[in-house]
């Protein structure tokens, strides 16, 4: 006689960190010239998912922000997207210079960008507490001279009105 | 069938099924199926992109008839700025609203004071919005419509301050009442119209119940009639109620150049309203105060259904501006006791347009963009756009949303077709 095997959640219950769908895009340091590009690619699919548009917004907000935080200080690094049933999980990861102290960059006002990226409109100081702001869950671990992984989950009726 | 509001309809007798527009559409709002051009209503823009491509002159504007005057006991000509461009840098805008009266409007309206006051009303709502920043301008229909369609989030940001051109419409129309003691609903008011788009808001008009427009006759199709009848007789009209600082409005950048905010920008064109408009969503644009965005290269004088080129009636615009002076004729007081009586504001809540995900149910959405992905691999990705669809991507997502089938590719045809024979030729030898 076989037991059903035993699972972890009763019965009917939703995983909600399952990954329904998931792709995986690779930024280029330095390559402002396609800067943002891979936040369009992304906001493209979760508007043909159907995503709400104000969560929508505010992970456009976040992945943008990361997405120039890699080209401006790290030698490459990737953007991966997993949509769970109720939000959305994005892991950026790069090889790159990594963050001395978090605790400073996470401030506002705060940036090491160079006069070069100021006069693009970059380095106010904005991008990682900007990105905290628009997520409902955030997570960064970074080690000098190896690279930083940035990881935020917007859900799908997270935050409204921020 | 619903109630067709949108201003550009496809001549069946002249679309011959090239696919120039479908590939030309911003929106990819065009698919050719059985030889005819089919526009859809829910992305259409009414930016006139089809109608400027076509070489057969297919795609037509749905513009006001004389035979529409004589519903009016009294109609009155709103002329659009860019009207005044039209003619030769020797023009004068009384001419032009004098040739107006000649060929059949009981009256013509000058708006250039209008535009002069919403300049200052903007600076007013400017000086007192707590944001979302950047504001923009409202002024382009093509402009709002692709707010609502692709960039909903951004509808927070747009001024709620209506159209020069209904405004004074809607004020014009209230004084024709009282002088000639008229019904409002017996004056026929109709703008002069640069491009579709306005067309279009007369019809189903955004921000507002209902349009204080009847209708719209194209630059276009008046530009003959107006140019006899200056050569006939070349009276003016008196111009004392034209402000230059209003006029500007005609090109893109005059809005901004009206106004006392200089924090502000100029995006031209649809190519870069999508750059710019992409970064506002992101937040990157927060800087600036104040966005004039126009879905054509350089603003009005570019619409359409204009006659001059874009360059020489800028050129005449300079012109005029020389030899009326700077006139201005808008008291601050006026713009601030209006403001008060909030006769600027929108009428209706504009209300997004987002376009439908492909499913309602997010694991049966996934599951259509797996099968479009799997459909891209298949796809020869040349986006020939034999198949009607503008492109193979566009093509791919009709098919999972099954309004259309891998067969109308042509290449999968001829791939099929291919294997059919080959297999044929391998039974012969067996």
């Amino acid at each position: 006689m076989t037991q059903p095997i035993p699972t972890s959640r009763p019965a009917g219950e939703a995983k909600t960190d399952e990954v329904l769908y998931g792709e995986s895009f690779r930024i280029v340091g330095n390559d402002f010239e396609h800067g943002g590009e891979v936040a369009t690619r992304v906001k493209a699919i979760l508007k043909q998912l159907g995503f709400p548009t104000d969560a929508i917004r505010r992970l456009s907000i976040a992945n943008f922000e990361a997405e120039m935080n890699v080209i401006m200080y790290a030698a490459e690094g990737s953007l991966e997207l997993a949509v769970l049933p109720t939000a959305v999980r994005v892991t950026v990861s790069d090889r790159g210079q990594g963050i001395p102290d978090i605790e400073w960059a996470m401030q506002e006002g705060h940036s090491t960008a160079t006069p070069e990226m100021r006069a693009r409109g970059f380095g106010a100081g904005l991008g990682l507490p900007n990105i905290r702001r628009n997520s409902d869950e955030f997570n960064i671990e970074s080690t000098v001279g190896v690279g930083t992984v940035l990881r935020y989950v917007v859900y799908a009726n997270g935050k409204a009105g921020s | 069938m619903p109630h067709r509001t949108h201003a550009i309809v496809t001549d069946k007798e002249k679309c011959i099924g090239c696919v120039t527009c479908s590939m030309a559409c911003p929106t990819k709002a065009i698919r050719v199926r059985s030889k005819l051009a089919e526009v859809d209503d829910e992305l259409c823009i009414d930016c006139g992109t089809c109608m400027e491509v076509c070489r057969y002159d297919a795609m037509r504007p749905r513009t006001s008839s004389p035979a529409d005057l004589k519903r009016f006991k009294y109609t009155v000509a709103l002329p659009s700025l860019t009207l005044y461009a039209q003619f030769g840098k020797e023009l004068h805008p009384g001419q032009a609203l004098h040739a107006l009266r000649k060929i059949g409007f009981d009256e013509t309206y000058d708006i250039s004071w209008m535009c002069e006051m919403v300049m200052g009303a903007t600076d007013a709502y400017l000086s007192e919005s707590t944001g979302p920043w950047p504001k923009i301008s409202v002024t382009c229909p093509a402009l709002l419509r692709l707010v609502q369609i692709r960039y909903p989030d951004l509808i927070p940001h747009l001024v709620p301050i209506e159209t020069p051109r209904e405004l004074a419409a809607k004020l014009r129309r209230r004084r024709v009442a009282a002088e000639k003691g008229l019904d409002p609903a017996e004056i026929g008011m109709f703008f002069i119209t640069p491009c579709t788009a306005i067309i279009h808001s007369i019809v189903a008009p955004v921000g507002l119940e209902a349009s204080h427009l009847d209708g719209a006759f194209s630059i276009a199709d008046l530009y003959g009639p107006l140019l006899k009848s200056m050569k006939e007789d070349p009276g003016s009209d008196p111009v004392d109620s034209v402000s230059v600082r209003g006029l500007r409005w005609a090109m893109a950048g005059g809005e901004i150049s009206g106004m006392r905010n200089a924090n502000s920008m100029t995006v031209r064109g649809l190519h870069d309203v999508i750059y710019v408009f992409d970064r506002i969503e992101a937040g990157t644009f927060s800087s600036v105060d104040f966005i004039e965005a126009y879905i054509c290269p350089d603003g009005c004088v570019s619409g359409g259904l204009t006659v001059a080129g874009r360059y020489t009636a800028q050129r005449n615009l300079q012109e005029a501006y020389r030899l009326l002076g700077d006139q201005t004729l808008v008291k601050e007081e006026k713009v601030r006791s209006l403001l008060r009586e909030h006769f600027f504001d929108f009428e209706a809540e504009i209300k997004a347009r987002p376009v439908r995900p492909l499913a309602r149910d997010l694991r049966e959405a996934i599951a259509l963009k797996r099968e479009k992905d799997a459909l891209m691999e298949r796809l020869p990705r040349k986006d020939c756009a034999a198949c009607g669809a503008p492109d193979c991507e566009t093509l791919a997502d009709d098919i999972v949303r099954g309004k259309a089938q891998l067969s109308d590719c042509v290449f999968v045809r001829l791939e099929a077709l291919e294997k059919e024979r080959s297999a044929e030729q391998g039974g012969d030898h067996d």
